[in-house]
C-alpha cells in the first residue's frame, strides 16, 4: 500500500479489513443467539453471564498488557475461544480431542512466545526511522499505555519546533540522539549527555525558551510530558534549580534506567531533577507544590499534529479549569508557557491563546491582557501567562528574544500591528488580530467569524483539537477545492465517515435479513415497540458508557485505565443485574421502570457530585481511585443491567418470531451509538450526552409498558 | 557540360544522405518527446498547473524545462510516463518531482548566470540539469550513494558540465564551496537545518518543504537578508518524500492553504 495521497482502491482494502474482522464477532453472536434459542427459560441468565465474561475479558486484556507484548493478544483470544469450544463440544469425543488440541496449540503459542510480530505501516515514524543508513533498534518497552521502540541513528535530528538563527559553527552541532517511538508513531528524542550543558545552547532558539525571558531567575520549574528530557535539558540550561518533570507513560522511566541510562547521563537521577510517573494535571491537583515556572510543550508529534489525529482524543490538559490549576500551582512571580504545533491554516495556538485568557479572567484578579506572551516560529507557537503583570523589563527581554532569533511576535503588552507579520510572513498578521479580537469586547464575533471552532475547551467538552465545523465546509471547498480534507483534522472525518459505514452496513448485513426472512406473524404495533425498546437501549447504554469512560479518564489519569475500569464495572455489574432479572416473576415493565428511575436519579446526581468527588480523591493512589471508580460506576452499571435481559425475556414469551428482531436492532444500535455518543459529545459536551441517555432510556420503559399491555391483551 | 553533372551527381546524393545519417543517429530517436516537453511546459508550467496554482513566467527558466530531456532522467520503464503531470519513482524510495514544483521551485529561488547554487537532495539529477542551463555552478549533494553516483554520470553524459554531483549528508550543506547565491532542498525535512542558513549568502534564498514526513508540508521561501536577518514565507502546500527517506512515495501539490 505504498499511496500518500487518496486511492480509490484503498477502500477495498478497507472492506477487506471489515471482513476479517468481523467473523469472530459474528460466530460470537450466532453462539450466544443459539443459547438463547436452545435455553429459552433463561435468557436474561445468559445474559448476564456473558456480560460478566466480557468484562472479565475486558480488564483480563488490561492486565496482559503488563506481562505480555500486545503482539500476543490475539494468541490469548485463541486459548479462551478454545476453552470455550472445549466446554461446549466435550460431550462427543471428537470433540474433546479436536477441544483439547486448539487449547493446547493456542496455549503453546502463547507461552513460548512464537508470535507474528506486528506489521508496522511504513509510513510510521518507526519505519522511517528503521530506514537510516545507521539505524538500530537498542531497547523495547511495552505497557498498558504503549510499545516504546528505542531507535539510534545519526539521522535522528528531532528538535522542539524550529530553531532559528541558530550559530551552528560557533556553537556547535545538535548532540547526538536517539528516539523513543511510541506505538511506532511520535518520536521523544534523548540526548546523549554527559553533563556538558553548553551543548545544548540550541535549545535557546526554539520559541519555548522565551518563557524563561519570563520566568524568574533560576526558576522552580515543572515540565509535564517530560519524555527524553528535552525540556528538562532546557531549563537546566537556562539556569533552573530544580526541574520536577512529570511524564505520564512508566516506559520512559524504565528506558532511561535501562539500555539508556548511560546514553542519557543518567538525566532523570541528577539532585536537580526529579521525575514523576503520572498524569501532569492529577499530579499537580494531588500536590500543592508551587513552581515559577509550569511549561507544557509539544505533547503530541508534529506529524500527528498535523495530521489531527488527536481531534476526538480529550486532553484535560489543555481546558479552561486545567490552566485554573496551573495558575494556582504558580508563585505569584510564576508563569504558565505552553507551547503547540503550528498548522496552516492556523488554529491550535489561536484556541490556546483564547483558552488561556478566558482561564485567567475566571482566576483573576486583574486583566489577562498584560500578562500575555504569544509568539510564533513558522512550525511552533509558545504562549506564555504570567501571574503578575508584565514590566517593561520583561518586554524588553521579549522582544529581544524574538528579533535576535527571528521570531514573530503575536501578542506582547504594547505591540502594535506593524510589529507582528515580520519574519515568518503571512498574508495577514491572523494571530495578531486574533489575539486582540479575544482580548476586546469582540471575542465573540471572533470565535463565530473563524473558519474553524476556536472556543476553549473545558472538562465538559475537552476536545481541544476538535476544530471542524460544519458551516465553514463551503469556504473550504470554495478556498481549496478537492483538496479541503487536507486542511482539517481527520480524527473527526474519520468519524463521520465510520457512522454512516456503520449505518449502511448495518441496515444492509442486519436489517435487510431480518426484513427477508423473518415471518411477519407479529403485529405491526408489537414490532414497533420491540424496535423501538432495543433500539432505545443499545444507544442509551453505548451513550453512558462512552460519557463515563471520557469522564472518568480525568480522574484516573490514564485512558486505557479509564475504559478498562469503566468496561469491566458496566459489564460485571450490568451483568449481576441481569441474573437478578432472571429471578424476577411478575411484570417485567415494573421492573424495568423501577430500574429506569434509578438510573435517572443516578445520572441526576452525577451529574453534579462526580466533579467535587474526583477532586477530593485526586490524590490518592491508583489502586483506591479504581476502587472508587468501580463503587461509583456499580449502581448504575447494576441498574442498566435490567431493561435488556427483561424485554428478551418477553419477547421470547410472547412474541418470539421478533427474537432475531430485537437482538439485531440492538446490535445495530451500539454499533452506531458507540460512534454517535462522540460525535454528540464533541459537539455538546458530556453533560447533554448522559442526559440524552437518561431520556432514552424513559422512552424506552414506556415502549416496554405498551409492549407488556400488548402481550397480556393477547396481540 | 555533360561530364560535370555526370561527376557531380554522386556529390550531390552524399550531400544528401550523409547529413540524413547523421540526422537519423544522434538526433533524439524519439521526436516524440521533444513534443511531449513542449506540451509538459505549456500546459502544466506557463498556464499554471491542473490544481489551479499560479503559472510560471520566467521565460529562461520555461526555455530551460524545455531544454531538459526529463525522459533520460526516469527510469527506463517510467520514460513514457516522463513528462506527466506527477512524480516518478526513481528507486530507493526516491521520486523525480512533478515537473511544476520543479519548475516553480527554480523561479522562486531567483538565480542567474552568475549564481552559484546548491541543491540538496539530487535524486535523479533532474532539478540540478534545470539548474546548470541557469546557472554559473550547482553544487547537489545526495545522501543514498548508489543514486548520487548515477546522477553525476547521468549528467555528465549530458553533458552538464556545471553541475557537480556528491554523496553525502546534506543537512549539513557542501560547506567547501558556501556561501551560495541559492540552495534548494528538493526533500522535506522536520525544521530547516541551520548549517543550510548559514550557507546562504545575504540576498540568496533557500526554498524547501518543511512538515511531516508523508504528510502535508509547507514550501517555504527562505530569504537572508543584507543584514542577515532571516524572512520566511510559505508559498503552497505541498508533499515531499522525507529528506532522508528511502520508501517509494509519491509527489502532490495543493493549493495555497486558505487563511
Amino acid at each position: 500500500m505504498e499511496s500518500l495521497g487518496v486511492q480509490p482502491g484503498q477502500l477495498w482494502y478497507l472492506m477487506a479489513l471489515y471482513a476479517v474482522l468481523s467473523v469472530p464477532f459474528l460466530c460470537v453472536s450466532a453462539c450466544i443467539l443459539a443459547g438463547f434459542f436452545l435455553q429459552p427459560a433463561r435468557v436474561a441468565a445468559l445474559y448476564g453471564v456473558t456480560m460478566l465474561g466480557s468484562g472479565a475479558g475486558a480488564a483480563g486484556a488490561v492486565g496482559l498488557l503488563y506481562v505480555a507484548h500486545p503482539a500476543t493478544i490475539p494468541y490469548a483470544l485463541a486459548l479462551a475461544t478454545a476453552t470455550a469450544y472445549l466446554c461446549v463440544a466435550s460431550p462427543s469425543v471428537w470433540g474433546r480431542i479436536s477441544g483439547w488440541g486448539l487449547v493446547v496449540l493456542a496455549t503453546g503459542l502463547l507461552v513460548t512466545g512464537k508470535v507474528q510480530p506486528i506489521r508496522v505501516s511504513e509510513y510510521k515514524g518507526l519505519s522511517y526511522a528503521l530506514r537510516y543508513p545507521d539505524a538500530q533498534i537498542a531497547g523495547e518497552c511495552a505497557s498498558p499505555l504503549s510499545a516504546i521502540t528505542v531507535v539510534k541513528s545519526g539521522q535522528i535530528r528531532e528538535t522542539p519546533g524550529q530553531i532559528s538563527n541558530y550559530p551552528m559553527s560557533q556553537l556547535g552541532t545538535l548532540p547526538e540522539q536517539a528516539g523513543l517511538y511510541f506505538d511506532a508513531g511520535s518520536v521523544s528524542p534523548v540526548h546523549r549527555f554527559d553533563g556538558d550543558l553548553s551543548r545544548f545552547a540550541y535549545l535557546d532558539y526554539v520559541t519555548g525558551a522565551v518563557a524563561y525571558r519570563v520566568a524568574p531567575a533560576s526558576p522552580n520549574v515543572a515540565i509535564i510530558g517530560a519524555g527524553g528530557g528535552t525540556e528538562v535539558l532546557s531549563a537546566l540550561g537556562h539556569g533552573a534549580i530544580h526541574v520536577s518533570a512529570i511524564e505520564v507513560d512508566p516506559g520512559v522511566l524504565r528506558l532511561l534506567r535501562g539500555p539508556l541510562r548511560e546514553f542519557s547521563g543518567r538525566l532523570y537521577e541528577r539532585n536537580d531533577v526529579s521525575i514523576t510517573i503520572a498524569d501532569g494535571r492529577g499530579y499537580l491537583q494531588s500536590h500543592a507544590y508551587q513552581y515559577d515556572l509550569i511549561h507544557i510543550a509539544l505533547l503530541d508529534s508534529f506529524t500527528a499534529s498535523a495530521a489531527g489525529v488527536n481531534a476526538l482524543n480529550e486532553n484535560y490538559l489543555y481546558t479552561v479549569e486545567a490552566v485554573s490549576l496551573y495558575l494556582e500551582r504558580l508563585t505569584p512571580d510564576g508563569v504558565l508557557a505552553m507551547t503547540c504545533w503550528l498548522k496552516a491554516p492556523p488554529r491550535d495556538s489561536l484556541k490556546l491563546f483564547a483558552t488561556l485568557a478566558e482561564a485567567y479572567e475566571k482566576a483573576g484578579p486583574g486583566d489577562p491582557s498584560q500578562r500575555l506572551v504569544y509568539i510564533r516560529s513558522w512550525n511552533t507557537a509558545t504562549i506564555v501567562l504570567s501571574k503578575a503583570p508584565l514590566d517593561a523589563s520583561r518586554i524588553s527581554r521579549v522582544r529581544s528574544f524574538c528579533e535576535d532569533r527571528g521570531f514573530d511576535l503575536c501578542y506582547l503588552p504594547g505591540l502594535v500591528r506593524e510589529e507582528a507579520n515580520r519574519y515568518v510572513i503571512l498574508d495577514e498578521p491572523v494571530h495578531f488580530d486574533f489575539a486582540h479580537a479575544i482580548l476586546s469586547p469582540q471575542r465573540e464575533n471572533a470565535y463565530r467569524n473563524s473558519l474553524f471552532d476556536l472556543r476553549p475547551a473545558t472538562d465538559d467538552c475537552p476536545y481541544f483539537f476538535q476544530f471542524f465545523r460544519w458551516t465553514s465546509l463551503p469556504t473550504l471547498i470554495r478556498g481549496m477545492g478537492t483538496q479541503w480534507a487536507l486542511f482539517v483534522e481527520w480524527g473527526y472525518l474519520v468519524l463521520v465517515a465510520t457512522l454512516l459505514q456503520g449505518l449502511v452496513i448495518s441496515a444492509v448485513l442486519i436489517l435487510a435479513p431480518l426484513l427477508v426472512f423473518t415471518r411477519r406473524a407479529t403485529p405491526r404495533p408489537a414490532r414497533r415497540w420491540v424496535l423501538t425498546y432495543f433500539a432505545g437501549l443499545g444507544l442509551a447504554y453505548m451513550f453512558l458508557e462512552i460519557a463515563f469512560i471520557q469522564r472518568f479518564t480525568l480522574f484516573l489519569s490514564y485512558p486505557v485505565y479509564a475504559v478498562a475500569v469503566v468496561l469491566t464495572a458496566f459489564l460485571v455489574f450490568s451483568g449481576l443485574g441481569s441474573l437478578l432479572a432472571q429471578r424476577v416473576l411478575g411484570r417485567r415493565s415494573s421492573l424495568v421502570a423501577l430500574s429506569v428511575c434509578g438510573i435517572v436519579v443516578v445520572v441526576s446526581i452525577y451529574l453534579l457530585a462526580l466533579a467535587p468527588a474526583f477532586s477530593a480523591a485526586a490524590g490518592w493512589p491508583d489502586a483506591l481511585r479504581i476502587a472508587l471508580s468501580v463503587a461509583l460506576l456499580a449502581p448504575l452499571a447494576f441498574l442498566m443491567g435490567i431493561p435488556f435481559p427483561s424485554g428478551l425475556q418477553l419477547v421470547t414469551d410472547s412474541f418470539e418470531s421478533l427474537l432475531p428482531w430485537a437482538w439485531g436492532v440492538n446490535g445495530c444500535a451500539s454499533v452506531v451509538g458507540a460512534l454517535l455518543a462522540t460525535v454528540v459529545a464533541v459537539h455538546f459536551g458530556f453533560s447533554a450526552l448522559t442526559l440524552v441517555a437518561a431520556a432514552i432510556y424513559v422512552v424506552a420503559a414506556f415502549c416496554l409498558a405498551r409492549l407488556e399491555q400488548r402481550a397480556r391483551g393477547g396481540a | 557540360m555533360s561530364s560535370r553533372l555526370r561527376h557531380s551527381r554522386p556529390v550531390n546524393a552524399t550531400a544528401l544522405v550523409v547529413p540524413l545519417l547523421f540526422l537519423c543517429a544522434v538526433a533524439p530517436p524519439d521526436d516524440e518527446y521533444a513534443a511531449a516537453r513542449a506540451r509538459m511546459v505549456q500546459q502544466q508550467i506557463a498556464e499554471g498547473d491542473s490544481w489551479g496554482r499560479e503559472a510560471v513566467t520566467n521565460a529562461s527558466v520555461l526555455r530551460a524545462m524545455r531544454a531538459v530531456p526529463r525522459h533520460q532522467f526516469v527510469p527506463p520503464g517510467q520514460v513514457s510516463q516522463a513528462y506527466d503531470d506527477r512524480p516518478l519513482p526513481i528507486g530507493y524510495g526516491q521520486t523525480i518531482s512533478q515537473p511544476y514544483i520543479v519548475g516553480k521551485m527554480t523561479e522562486l529561488l531567483k538565480v542567474d548566470a552568475n549564481s552559484v547554487v546548491l541543491e540538496v537532495g539530487t535524486g535523479s539529477g533532474y532539478q540540478a540539469a534545470i539548474l546548470a542551463e541557469l546557472v554559473k555552478d550547482v553544487f547537489t549533494i545526495e545522501i543514498i550513494s548508489p543514486l548520487a553516483e548515477q546522477a553525476s554520470k547521468r549528467l555528465k553524459a549530458l553533458g552538464y558540465s556545471r553541475a557537480h554531483a556528491r554523496a553525502g549528508d546534506g543537512y549539513f550543506g557542501w560547506a567547501d564551496h558556501a556561501p551560495y547565491d541559492g540552495i534548494i532542498v528538493t526533500a522535506a525535512a522536520s525544521h530547516i537545518p541551520p548549517p543550510l542558513v548559514e550557507q546562504l549568502k545575504a540576498g540568496g534564498r533557500l526554498i524547501i518543504p518543511v512538515g511531516p514526513p508523508f504528510g502535508l508540508q509547507q514550501l517555504l521561501v527562505l530569504e537572508k537578508r543584507k543584514d542577515g536577518s532571516i524572512t520566511q514565507r510559505s508559498v503552497m502546500s505541498v508533499k515531499f518524500v522525507p529528506l532522508t527517506g528511502r520508501k517509494e512515495g509519491q509527489e502532490s501539490a495543493s493549493p495555497r492553504a486558505a487563511k
